[in-house]
């Protein structure tokens, strides 16, 4: 057991995103783990380790489901429930460097939206109670959570805006990207609110697609087929209190988890050239732009109508579209997406030059993680 | 009119005291015997200092609005007769947060300006059913509340 062995991404997939039908959630995910291997130059008996993502509403997604299906047993297998990407990937690291596994396989597939999903009911602590006030679909928290940035520091619905256009501009250079039309800012203010002050371009449309990593230690990862992307630094905090927290909308624990993934890791915001939020709603992306020091407590409003996060800007943000754009892959994607900018495959939004990348999640209301990524060593 | 919206099982053993204090008007929420604390959401035992949660003491009724929004789409097909509606976290002068569903004159608080962040509301109470009653809340001003008339001025 070595405590500093360095873990590093070797291969990445991702199946085709958005309607799926016919096809069942564990099928997706082994296609994307197909491609995520073939991306390594690797087959499914090369790797000891399979990570799977358990479906929110369906007992789907499990270990030993997806093992079965893939033909293999690996040494060691694990489901997250909820398994964000971010979760998924340090769950790996942690096995590999105490040695229950060497080349790990981690994959998520989800037929959530043919399937159709039923994702109006609240998740976590008082689910029942928030529905009996109409409280229903994660738009109604993140709207009330905006209001409160909107009293609190002026923030307005433009510069809140600037996260979703932003996206599109991303994602109509990505072409896994399912929603690649055309939005700019004039349209997204005259578009109607859905919860009011949010749009329906500050909402994930649910779909179905799938996404896989293979990740191993940074020493096996150098012979592999790819540029190696090392996992240079992990933290997660939880938030369980949940309901019983005062401020639990705007999630000040992000700061703490933040303050303990720069104080450990050494890197700074400055040091990141692009930054990958998970966005359940454009609400986190302005969130955690602020939390994680990217902008003072209540200025986050304005480095995104700065421009800064856009396309040729000085701190690219989801540069694949986001879940806003992209696909609603649980960060997945966001994953993907870094590792193939960092190892400069990203084509027509290629950022340039780029050595570190940030990713951060967070599952609801109740924890978060965060990933330093780079092709340094 | 049947309600336009979700229904709580008021048979669920953890809520159904509330439930049933709602059905006779009366909000109340759990209070700790051993360390006093106010509890809500529901919960078996105390989130401050462990102890089972089985007392619950009445609220004085009154909150403030700690940020509101309001649906015009209905986010759940049960609501799809409800929009638009107007939403609150809510302050309890009890040391607690709800969330809590306003009523206002038109439903969007946001177009009817009768209420907005840091104001007070008043607990009232909509039948919802024979079996249901569920907690609404109202703006104190618009109530005609002298103790909310006292704080603004
Ligand atoms: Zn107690």
């Amino acid at each position: 057991m070595s405590g500093s062995r360095g873990v590093a991404i070797a291969g990445v997939g991702a199946t085709a995103q958005g309607e799926l039908p016919g096809r069942s959630a564990n099928g997706i995910a082994v296609e994307a783990i197909e491609l995520a291997l073939a991306d390594a130059g690797l087959t499914k008996h090369d790797v000891d380790g399979l990570i799977t993502c358990r479906n929110l509403q369906a007992h789907v997604g499990i270990d030993e489901q997806i093992g079965e299906l893939l033909g293999v047993s690996p040494r060691y297998g694990a489901t997250l429930d909820y398994g964000t990407g971010n979760f998924s990937l340090h769950l790996a690291a942690m096995a590999i460097r105490s040695g229950l596994a060497e080349t790990i396989v981690l994959a998520y597939g989800t037929n959530q939206r043919s399937a159709k999903a039923d994702f109006g009911i609240a998740v976590g602590g008082g689910a029942e109670m928030a529905a009996a006030n109409g409280v229903v679909h994660v738009a109604g928290r993140a709207a009330l959570a905006f209001r409160r940035h909107q009293f609190q520091y002026g923030t307005t619905e433009e510069q809140l805006g600037w996260v979703s256009v932003a996206q599109r501009e991303w994602a109509q250079r990505n072409p896994l990207a399912i929603f690649r039309k055309p939005l700019t800012i004039e349209d997204y203010l005259a578009s109607e609110p859905f919860v009011a002050p949010l749009r329906r371009a500050d909402l994930t449309m649910i779909s179905d697609g799938g996404a896989a990593m293979v990740v191993t230690t940074a020493e096996r990862a150098r012979d592999l087929a790819k540029r190696p992307v090392n996992v240079a630094a992990m933290a997660q905090r939880t938030a369980f209190r949940a309901d019983h927290d005062a401020e639990s909308l705007s999630r000040p624990w992000l700061g703490k988890l933040a303050e303990e993934l720069w104080s450990k890791s050494g890197y700074r915001p400055e040091d990141v050239g692009a930054l990958y939020i998970q966005d359940a709603t454009s609400v986190w992306v302005l969130q955690m732009l602020e939390w994680y020091g990217f902008a003072p407590l209540g200025q986050g409003g304005e480095l995104l109508a700065s421009g800064a996060t856009r396309p040729g800007g000085s701190l690219p943000v989801n540069t694949n579209g986001g879940q806003l754009s992209e696909a609603y892959m649980w960060g997945w994607l966001h994953l993907v997406e870094a590792v193939r900018q960092l190892r400069g495959e990203a084509g027509e939004r290629q950022v340039p030059g780029l050595e570190v990348a940030l990713d951060v999640s967070s599952h609801d209301f109740l924890k978060g993680a965060a990933s330093i990524l780079t092709t340094r060593s | 009119m049947t309600y336009p919206g979700i229904l709580p099982d008021t048979d669920d053993a953890l809520t159904a005291p509330f439930w049933a204090a709602a059905r006779e008007h009366r909000l109340v929420a759990q209070r700790c015997s051993r360390c006093g604390a106010y509890c809500w959401t529901p919960s078996e035992v105390c989130p401050e200092c462990l102890a089972p949660l089985a007392e619950w003491a009445p609220l004085s009724g009154r909150a403030t609005v700690w940020s509101l929004a309001v649906y015009r789409r209905a986010m759940h097909p049960a609501f799809e007769d409800a929009v638009p509606y107007t939403v609150a976290m809510l302050e309890l002068p009890e040391g607690i947060r709800m969330l809590g569903m306003i009523l206002t004159s038109t439903g969007d608080a946001d177009r009817d300006g009768e209420v907005r962040i840091g104001d007070e509301v008043r607990a009232d109470f909509l039948e919802a059913d024979d079996d249901v009653t569920l907690v609404r809340w109202r703006a104190a001003r618009a109530a005609g509340d002298d103790y909310s008339e006292a704080k603004h001025d």
